[in-house]
């Protein structure tokens, strides 16, 4: 009976616990063994990591058909399901994970700037941290390699084109006025303060085919998903004071912040070379709420300004200058949804609009416009595999202007406009391998205003060379609609268009990042007029054309000396173009061959301060003489200006923040205006158009007051 | 009948071994971490929490593993990818035990390191998260002794770069001490008690 049991006992356990064992091979494709891959049935504990050789081999009592998977960091899992008993030998190849780091990204013509980007060259602190930038990131986008430096304009001039040929979007949608209301040759700025944004993406060119109407370049801003914490944030500056709140509960969170700049007390010190009658004033609301749902975030976003000021203008034609009072009133409101429909389904849908109102009197004419804007989208994206993504999406673009002018001579008059149109985009990713990336997409507009539907293609290539380089190219066509300056008079045109070719070789090591982009870009049917500016009475056409083509340079480094942090960024640009008056092709103004930004910031931990200067360069800057036969073939005299800022950091919650721009007092000249007739000796006189003072000083005080005690506003200057 | 109570006791015993499989595979896994063999040691507690499924603790101790070995090496792409795969393992380990003081811990230890390895790109945007989980750790276990210390050294190493004192946070160090020789005997195998060694290296800025 002992006996029996015995055997029974011993078969048992023998059977229960009879084992199978798995041995094999991992490799990469390369042939490599890869070394530490954990290899596991899946739902037991059954496994073993791979050693050096790659070489792996478990026991196992389970028995039966089982999944084998085999896991490793930035390689893709793989999975086998089989009878146990042919498990063993196995010889299996790792494919690349094509997310992980290190693969080949996808970025001719960007800049990125974000924490967690791959292609990212500057964080969101650096831009604002940037001196000269006075908190408007525009300013700070202003010292990367493909802008010109149009320092009486304050936008963004890309690659040859004009400021109107660059488009600003906030979480996907547009936003139609993105610059405060200004006067002729008086700097603005970004409407939005920086602190909202943690991503920046700034496309030079050959942009995706989610974007259209615009000719050279796009800036994609995207909100804040989740703030840290709760806090109340203060400014106290010598232009202006400033409050924010951030709340959160729950599944929510919202931020409000208001702004309110008053130039009169700093304008009263210091002498300025405009006349203000009433100095720039202007009042800022902005609000942000965020939801979280199980899948998808919701984010709100409300943006009202108010600006107002009045001038007397300076005018070679008019000694007794040009009287300017300028109302003006801006709502923006952009609600946008982000989420998972499950499957590797993703949808991004979203609306905004704008609501624009001037109220303007130039001299004795009264003028006051509105302008509705709308823009609805919707966007899908399907992840079949890591290394094939589609997305398509629908877009429609509502915008409804009228003007009304009137003058005690000539009476009143009227115009509007309805410009509609629909577009519809795709674009797919495709990752062959780990070192080379396809994204190529098509992008069709239908235009219900001018009449015109129009098909462009787009195409950016990557392939990453060593560990370190990659070379990237990107193609595409884009059309823009014609400027509410030209729609006003004319809707019987067709867009402008424009085509980029790019080239981009890209360095990244440890804290250094060399960047240099080739690219030309041709344009063709651009809007001539035969007056000096577009008029009721103008004979408008789509002869013009031209081309652009140079190269961009960008350098960066933060490892090399401790505590200093730099980038210097070149642009070489040869561009000609034939558009508004001009008689024939020429180089416009805002156009300098030779750009250069040197950026420098400097922790110095014993003060607790950050030093930051910029100097911007800039070779002579064409301008048309009519003493002269030929059109625009006279150039100004380079442009200087090194700007300087200082935050010191009292403690952890509180900063003295102190800037100036230009330090030494460079006497710059953007441009000249020439009389419209001949004096009596029969030459056109000039008066030289220059920056409104040669220096701006900004003294603040800024301080956070939350729970925790470790925010601060360094990311706000 | 003999035969019965044998066979009996016999599956008694397979299934003990079975329940037991869990115990061994985790002291296994820190066996491993323990004989400097840390990846060998985060397979081991990734098969586990997988074929646990709903145990949050192998998945805290894979992410715990990664995070501790990001302070021994240089390579900036290990780094982050180390702590990418850490926050992975933290998300799993939060699906399972929501409102768990000891992953906030862990996740606030994971931000530090990303301090830690590049201030200048971090240290603004994850010192106010470190804080945010230490705070919110507190106050879901407020007498958790790790959350006490490791919120304290934080707070010295801060106090450092402004130059004020650390000493100031010496009494927190004290409380630790005591929550840790408070610390109720959990009855939940492998629950995180770690934390009590690191006292003695914290207390070198109290003197």
């Amino acid at each position: 009976m002992r006996r029996t049991l015995t055997l029974a006992f011993t078969l048992f356990t023998l059977l229960s616990n009879a084992q199978t064992t798995i041995t094999g091979n991992v490799i990469d494709p390369s042939g490599t063994p890869i070394q530490g891959a954990n290899i596991y049935l899946d739902g037991t504990y059954d496994g073993a990591s791979s050693d050096e050789n790659g070489s792996f081999s478990f026991a196992t009592t389970e028995t039966g058909i089982q999944t084998l998977i085999i896991s490793f960091l930035s390689f893709e899992t793989f999975y086998l399901t089989t009878e146990l008993t042919k498990m063993s030998p196995l010889a299996i190849t790792l494919k690349e994970d094509v997310n992980s780091l290190g693969s080949v990204i996808l970025n001719a013509g960007t800049f990125a700037a974000g924490d967690n980007s791959k292609a990212s060259v500057l964080t969101p602190l650096d831009i604002v941290t940037t001196a000269g930038s006075n908190g408007d990131y525009i300013a700070a986008l202003q010292t990367l390699s493909g802008t010109s430096n149009v320092a009486e304009d304050g936008r963004l001039f890309v690659r040859g084109g004009d400021a109107n040929e660059t488009n600003v979007y906030i979480d996907g949608l547009r936003v139609f006025q993105p610059f405060s209301a200004t006067a002729n040759n008086i700097p603005t700025r970004g409407r939005f303060s920086s602190f909202l944004f943690e991503g920046t993406n700034f496309s030079t060119g050959g942009y995706s085919a989610e974007y259209g109407d615009a000719l050279s370049s796009v800036l994609l801003l995207n909100t804040i998903d989740e703030p840290d914490q709760e806090k109340t944030d203060l400014q106290f500056i010598n232009v202006g004071l400033g409050l924010g709140n951030t709340q959160k509960w729950k599944k929510n969170s919202l931020s409000v912040n208001a702004f309110y700049v008053n130039l009169k007390p700093y304008q009263d010190i210091i002498e300025q070379r405009v006349d203000w009658i009433k100095p720039f004033e202007s009042l800022t609301g902005e609000a942000v709420y965020r939801h979280h749902f199980k899948s998808g975030t919701l984010k709100v976003y409300g943006g009202l300004t108010y600006t107002d000021f009045k001038l007397i203008q300076e005018d070679i034609n008019t000694p007794e200058g040009i009287n300017l009072n300028l109302k003006n009133r801006n709502l923006y409101l952009n609600t946008s949804y982000k989420g998972s429909l499950g499957n590797d389904w993703t949808i991004t849908a979203g609306t905004s609009f704008a609501n624009d109102h001037n109220d303007i009197l130039f001299v004795t004419t009264d003028v006051t416009n509105n302008e509705n804007s709308f823009h609805g989208k919707l966007k899908l994206r399907k992840r079949f595999s890591n290394r094939f993504k589609l997305n398509f999406g629908a877009e429609q673009f509502l915008t409804s202007f009228s003007e009304e002018t009137e003058n005690p001579d000539f009476g009143a008059f009227q115009t509007s406009y309805d410009n509609n149109s629909t577009a519809l985009y795709t674009e797919a990713n495709i990752f062959f391998s780990k070192k080379l990336a396809l994204q190529t997409g098509i992008r069709g507009v239908h235009n219900t205003l001018l009449k015109y539907t129009k098909i462009s293609p787009r195409a950016s290539l990557a392939y990453k060379t060593t560990s370190k380089s990659q070379v990237s190219l990107a193609y595409g066509d884009f059309y823009q609609a014609p400027q509410q300056e030209v729609l006003k008079y004319n809707f019987d045109l067709e867009p402008e268009k424009s085509s980029h070719y790019i080239l981009n070789y890209l360095y990244q090591n440890n804290g250094r990042t060399f960047r240099a982009e080739g690219y030309y870009k041709s344009y063709d049917g651009l809007i001539k007029y035969d007056t000096n500016s577009p008029m009721f009475n103008s004979v408008f056409n789509n002869n013009g054309d031209g081309y652009a083509t140079g190269i961009d340079i960008f350098w960066r480094d933060n490892k090399s000396i401790k505590d200093l942090d730099y980038w210097v960024s070149y642009s070489y640009l040869d561009t000609k173009r034939d558009y508004r008056n001009y008689p024939d092709r020429a180089t416009p103004n805002f156009a300098a061959k030779h750009n250069l930004s040197l950026v420098t910031k400097y922790w110095i931990g014993d003060w607790k301060s950050l030093l930051s200067t910029t100097y911007n360069f800039g070779s002579g800057r064409p301008y048309n003489n009519p003493n002269e036969t030929l059109f625009q073939n006279q150039k100004t005299r380079t442009f200087n200006t090194l700007n300087f800022s200082w935050a010191y950091l009292i403690s952890q919650q509180k900063i003295l923040y102190f800037s100036v721009s230009n330090a030494l007092g460079f006497d710059n000249v953007f441009n000249y205006q020439y009389a419209n007739t001949p004096d009596s000796n029969g030459t056109f006189s000039r008066r030289a158009i220059r920056p409104t003072a040669d220096r701006f000083f900004i003294l603040g005080f800024f301080w956070t007051i939350s729970d925790n005690k470790t925010d601060n506003q360094l990311d706000n200057l | 009948m003999k035969t019965i109570l044998i066979l009996l006791t016999f599956f008694t015993f397979t299934t003990i071994t079975s329940q037991n499989s869990y115990e061994k595979g985790m002291s296994k896994a820190f066996e491993l971490w323990g004989s400097q063999k840390p990846d060998e040691a985060i397979n081991l507690f990734e098969r586990i929490a997988k074929a646990e499924k709903e145990n949050w603790i192998p998945y805290y101790y894979a992410a715990q593993v990664h995070i501790i070995t990001t302070f021994g090496i240089k390579d900036a792409e290990e780094i982050e990818s180390r702590l990418k795969k850490g926050q992975d393992f933290l998300n799993e380990a939060r699906t399972f035990s929501k409102d768990n003081a000891e992953i906030l811990i862990m996740e606030a230890m994971l931000n530090t390191a990303y301090v830690a390895y590049n201030p200048s790109v971090y240290g603004m945007t994850h010192s106010a998260k470190v804080e945010e989980l230490y705070q919110r750790a507190k106050k879901l276990d407020p007498e958790n002794p790790r959350a006490t210390l490791n919120h304290a050294e934080w707070k010295m190493g801060s106090a450092k770069f402004w130059g004020k004192d650390p000493k100031a946070f010496c009494p927190e160090v004290e409380k630790a001490i005591l929550y840790f020789e408070k610390e109720a005997n959990n009855n939940i195998p492998f629950y995180p008690k770690w934390g009590m060694d690191q006292v003695t290296r914290i207390q070198q800025n109290c003197k």
